[in-house]
């Protein structure tokens, strides 16, 4: 038995592969940012002394133009606020493209999009110096929910803002919004509710109305109008946030080119008539699109159409800055808005914040103002290059030591300006440097690394293509013995070497990227090995092919698998996902149980469909699935109801009561640990519950169980199927604790679902004879249904593959881990339990589904057993990593498609996680039934 | 696979399947035409299964209509009242099971049981209820239930082909659902309804052509590699 191990560590090879594959595609895929969680204050001007410092207890009283020019010499001192503030409406015209606003009497035939809003270039006529319009570029993403949070930071979206807490969609940043609220200003929102789940309880008053419905273009807008116009005529305001969305819904459903477009563009022309006439003189009113959008009405990539958004501001009391008309249609970025909203405001500007002043739009304001806005500005920026290189190596110390001196040495020419013309020119050379600064950022976070991507999708479908001959070609009979040959050695031995020579070229500084050169390397060598291997047998694989094909149900199941992966390229199925997938592994079974023919397998089938169906209730649903969302099915619970206590205690009891019996003295720890479970919950229910007790009740819980791991290694002789059992349960019961008593009934569910799946698998009868016969009981289709139950029941147990999803509590249920010197791990373990428990339960299972029942692999010989095990480990790990694979391809495909952060992303985030973790199962279920499979005697 | 034995059989067999293929795509385009094709969840649109079933029956009276008429006639007038009672129950057991088993496919759990018990209808109608108009409800049970093989019986192979590919167009009517296309068509359970149909349909072209190559490939021999991949295909199918 010398093959014994081997075994294992080839299934570790693959899962080595295959994560790491997904890893160095994760490197070059995800744009990453750190978000900091530092926030601007400003000391207002009173409590500055005349000497330009913060006031002690002198009393010096002094001019405040005398005070700034101090300040102004002062470029260490802190950000003093400007006492001039301005009220601002802020009217955000959804994918209001710049040529939307262009008016030229000269077109003979207008396009429906053109020249609709004439009012600007009426206004732009009569009153320039009121009046001014800008390209304002945006940066990719373009889509609504990115644009946001960057018009409000004035940073750059990227979809990782990798923080400390990203659960709630709430944004963590020091924005616009907050140095508002900071500063005693009260704003008012109208319109699209992602402002208010970004930045909830920061409004006076909030008319927020859900925006998923791209495919109504009037009821926001009709809304929004109803409004406006009394708050309009109110003066307890600061900012007013008013959204309309009819023109990118338009866009959406008909595209620019349509008679529907004209008429929204007809309305906003209206509505921009009214509010220049209704707003007070001195309120400054900004009318911008947060993205334009493509000829067909999309958004969300890259392309100039997309970018480039418009930006009209108009105060009835005239704008400073240069008037002339040459500067109409200049590019301004959009990154520019939240330091200038922010000055107008009188704050400073926010704590990312990588934009410049755009003095054109400001009131005109006296020369020190105007500096010490522009100081703020540059003091900002100061500070965050020197924090963002406190946290993050991403960007070369060098590079940042050079940005810093340049806004130093900005910063002290400020003090000796005078005239205008002087002026003029310190702001050009300030925009400059602003410029410089955001496009060294903006290579760091907006590029993706194409060529890593396609060398992971290169090794990726290397190692899976090579490990479906092996499953699907090497005839089972040599796999034994292929085992015992020194085939898995060498794979380890020709990867140590390609680590060898990777450190050491590295150690030499030959390579700039050890752990790129080391995946790539070992994922091309593991690549060879396999061909070469398939290549040496190939006489068996070509004579398996030729003897027979599959059955019909086998090749139905691969298809199953291979279609629940390829449909992931669509937005919908994914969003749908877990319908699709119940509705598929319900096909599989179905075929399954009817190869079967008994009543006993149908009863059992329809059994399995009706816990499948009882999941429904948990699974909750996604933003995008819009009906559903606005009934408030969407929003977890978080405190359970006394019926979901109820059943929670119920379904825990009566799995630990039942399972006892069967499996011996390990029955007990079950038992034990379910018990705390249950006790854990009631006593921590409702207000009368005890946290403190509720948490040691957990603890000991999580003692139990992980003391039944360690016990599941004792050897009693009696086969594996006992002890993989156990670790099944024990599963369970780790997945009942995290996932909490509201969704614990859905992991009992899950158990009964595998528990029938086991049945109607141990029914299969091979054609000529009951014995066990490998190639029925571990075939594909077996494997591929598992496969998709395990997928599945992420859904089922109440989880999404949305970041907004990932539930936070299971971190704290049993005390807050971060008191602990190893905190983090734990809180990560938590999480991934909670969130791929299922797969991680399914996979430890999956050698049951050789080994369970009379006529299981249990009766014959170890050596068969073990082959069973491994290939039907291999053949489930297979399917992880093809649905793997298929959404890295479609991450590829999409990158620069609307919903690529919003939909695909994650689900490549989720999928990876649920492989991962199907994978650690898949290894600890075969290691512990290789551990427990007594060792062949001689004679066999 | 057809044999070419029974002449009559095959006579029959093709002659009701062009029916089919003649009256179900009429009844489409007829409601198409009124503008009710996407009402046909709806059970306002039951005449739609009245009619399917009064062809069906017609077509089973015919195929029925055999040689030895004198002697079912004898069997079949004894307990004529009571069979109909029998497949009536047989038909509504059917029909329940059909309406669970969608459910449990992903059908709405607590709405849309109308729309759900139409389907079942209409699948239960295109299925089921020809094989027991034709043999008569023990037969068709233990055909079902897989106790009996079809064998070589002409009528039977072709009823079984069609009841196996109506399923399949149902079940892959599903797979437009999800899309969100926001069309009027994918409301369920038009996808799944219209899916049957198809299938229904599909599998009727299907036997009349594979008869009528049949026997062309008698006079034209050349024809015969024709006819062997259509039965290579037929034979992968059939598991």
């Amino acid at each position: 038995m010398k093959e014994k191990w081997n075994y294992i560590l080839y299934l570790i090879w693959f899962a080595y592969l295959i994560l790491s594959a997904v890893l160095m595609f994760g490197h070059g895929f995800l744009l990453s940012r750190k978000t900091l969680s530092d926030v601007t204050k400003c000391v207002p001007l009173t409590e500055i002394g005349c000497d330009g410092w913060e006031k002690g207890n002198s009393t010096e009283v002094c001019k405040e133009d005398v005070k700034i020019r101090r300040l102004l010499a002062n470029p260490g001192s802190e950000i003093a606020c400007v006492p001039a503030e301005f009220r601002v409406a802020l009217v955000l015209v959804d994918a209001l493209r710049y040529d939307f606003t262009e008016y030229d009497g000269g077109i003979e035939k207008p396009l429906p999009y053109q020249n609709r809003l004439p009012v600007m270039k009426e206004m732009l006529d009569r009153w320039p110096e009121r009046t001014r319009l800008f390209r304002f570029m945006a940066d990719p993403p373009t889509t609504t929910l990115q644009r946001i949070k960057a018009l409000v930071t004035g940073s750059l979206p990227t979809f990782v803002d990798a923080s400390s807490n990203f659960a709630a969609m709430e944004l963590q940043e020091d924005n616009l919004i907050d140095q508002v609220t900071k500063g005693g200003g009260k704003l008012v929102l109208l319109g699209d509710d992602t402002w208010s789940r970004l930045m909830p309880g920061r409004w006076l008053r909030s008319h927020a109305m859900y925006s998923f419905h791209t495919w109504d273009l009037d009821t926001v807008d009709t809304e929004v109008d109803s409004k406006v116009y009394d708050e309009l005529k109110k003066d307890d305001w600061n900012l007013l946030i008013a959204h309309y969305l009819g023109v990118d819904h338009a866009g959406h459903r008909y595209g620019p080119n349509h008679p529907e477009m004209t008429r929204k563009l007809d309305e906003t022309n209206t509505r921009l008539k009214r509010f220049i006439n209704e707003l007070p003189p001195d309120v400054l009113l900004f009318v911008i699109g947060d993205h334009g959008m493509t000829e067909t009405g999309d958004h969300g990539g890259e392309s100039k159409a997309e970018r480039t958004a418009a930006m009209f501001a108009y105060r009835g009391n005239g704008l400073g800055g240069n008037s002339s008309p040459s500067n109409i249609g200049a590019e301004v970025q959009q990154t520019d808005l939240a330091p200038t909203l922010s000055a107008a405001l009188g704050r400073p500007p926010p704590a990312p914040s990588l934009g410049s002043l755009l003095l054109p739009v400001l009131p005109t304001m006296s020369v020190p103002y105007t500096l010490l806005h522009i100081t703020n500005n540059l003091k900002q920026i100061r500070q965050y290059l020197v924090r963002y290189g406190e946290e993050s190596q991403q960007i070369s110390l060098d590079r940042l030591a050079q940005l810093i001196n340049a806004t130093r040495e900005q910063l002290d020419k400020a003090s000796s300006i005078e005239t205008d013309e002087e002026l003029a020119n310190y702001v050009a050379d300030v925009r400059a440097l602003i410029e410089n600064v955001r496009n060294v950022f903006r290579e760091v976070w907006v590029e993706f690394d194409s060529l890593s991507m396609l060398r992971a999708l290169l090794l990726l479908i290397l190692a899976i293509f090579f490990n479906w001959l092996i499953t699907e070609g090497l005839p089972m009979d040599r796999v034994p013995l292929i085992f015992a040959s020194s085939f898995v050695p060498t794979g380890f031995v020709a990867m140590a070497v390609c680590i060898g020579v990777c450190y050491s070229a590295y150690f030499f500084e030959i390579l700039d990227d050890l752990e790129h050169a080391i995946i790539l390397s070992t994922g091309l060598i593991s690549g060879a090995i396999t061909c070469t291997l398939v290549i040496m047998h190939w006489d068996g694989v070509t004579q398996r092919w030729y003897e027979g094909r599959s059955q019909f149900y086998e090749r139905f199941a691969r298809a199953a698998i291979v279609a629940s992966a390829v449909v992931l390229v669509s937005n919908s199925y994914i969003i749908e996902e877990g319908a699709g997938l119940s509705f598929l592994s319900l096909s599989v079974l179905a075929l399954i149980a009817w190869n079967v023919g008994t009543i006993k397998a149908l009863a059992m089938w329809a059994c399995c469909g009706v816990v499948l169906a009882l999941t429904r209730s948990y699974r909750g649903c996604r933003e995008e699935q819009g009906d559903c969302w606005t009934a408030g099915e969407g929003a977890p619970s978080g405190q359970a109801s006394r019926a979901a206590l109820v059943l929670a205690l119920g379904s825990v009891a009566a799995v630990v009561a039942v399972a006892r019996r069967h499996v011996g003295w390990r029955g007990y720890g079950v038992v034990l640990s379910g018990l705390f479970a249950c006790a854990h919950w009631a006593v921590g229910w409702g207000t009368l519950g005890s946290p403190s007790r509720s948490r040691l009740l957990a603890r000991g819980s999580w003692l139990v169980i992980v003391t039944m791991f360690a016990l599941l290694w004792r050897r009693d002789g009696q086969g594996a199927t006992l002890p993989l059992t156990v670790c099944g349960l024990l599963f369970y019961v780790a997945n009942t604790l995290v996932l909490g008593a509201a969704f614990a009934p859905s992991a009992a569910l899950a158990l009964l679902t595998g528990f029938l799946v086991l049945t109607i698998v141990s029914m299969e009868k091979n054609s000529t004879s009951t014995k066990f016969s490998l190639s029925t009981r571990c075939s594909s289709s077996v494997a591929c249904a598992w496969a998709l139950l395990a997928s599945y029941f992420f859904y089922g147990t109440g989880h999404h593959a949305t970041l907004g999803h990932v539930r936070w509590a299971p971190a704290f249920h049993a005390g807050d881990p971060n008191y602990l010197a190893i905190g983090p791990p734990i809180t990560a373990a938590l999480v991934s339990i909670d969130l791929f428990g299922m797969p991680l339960m399914f996979g430890a299972a999956v050698p049951l589904l050789a080994l369970w029942g009379k006529n299981g692999a249990s009766n014959v010989g170890p050596r068969t057993q073990l082959a069973a095990v491994f290939s039907l480990c291999l053949k489930f790990a297979l399917c992880f990593a093809i649905r793997v694979f298929v959404c890295a391809m479609s991450a590829t495909i999409h990158c620069r498609h609307l919903m690529i952060w919003g939909v695909f992303t994650p689900k490549l985030l989720f999928e990876t996680g649920a492989c991962a973790a199907a994978l650690v199962g898949c290894v600890f279920g075969a290691a512990l039934a290789t551990w427990h499979i007594p060792t062949a005697h001689r004679s066999s | 696979m057809f044999s070419l034995n029974n002449q009559l059989e095959l006579r029959k067999v093709t002659i009701s399947s062009l029916i089919t293929c003649i009256y179900l795509p009429s009844i489409i385009t007829f409601i198409s035409y009124r503008g009710l094709l996407y009402s046909v969840g709806n059970g306002s649109s039951f005449y739609i299964l009245v009619l399917i079933f009064l062809a069906e029956l017609l077509k089973s009276f015919y195929l029925n209509a055999s040689s030895d008429i004198q002697a079912k006639k004898n069997k079949a007038s004894k307990s004529r009242v009571s069979d109909i009672l029998k497949s009536f129950v047989f038909l509504l057991v059917v029909l329940f099971s059909y309406f669970v088993g969608i459910i449990l496919f992903g059908a709405p759990l607590l709405e849309c049981h109308e729309e759900t018990l139409m389907l079942a209808a209409l699948m239960t109608l295109l299925t089921v209820f020809p094989l027991i108009a034709h043999t008569g409800v023990e037969a068709s049970m233990q055909l079902v239930f897989g106790i009996k093989t079809y064998g070589k019986d002409t009528i039977i192979q072709m009823l079984i082909n069609n009841s196996l590919l109506t399923v399949c167009g149902a079940w892959l009517g599903a797979v437009v659902i999800p899309l969100d296309w926001n069309t009027p068509w994918q409301q369920w359970p038009i996808p799944c309804y219209l899916g049957a149909v198809g299938g229904y349909v599909l599998s009727n072209v299907l036997t009349v052509l594979k008869v009528s190559l049949m026997t062309a490939a008698q006079k034209y021999p050349a024809l015969n590699f024709v006819v062997k991949v259509m039965n290579s295909l037929h034979n992968a199918k059939k598991i």
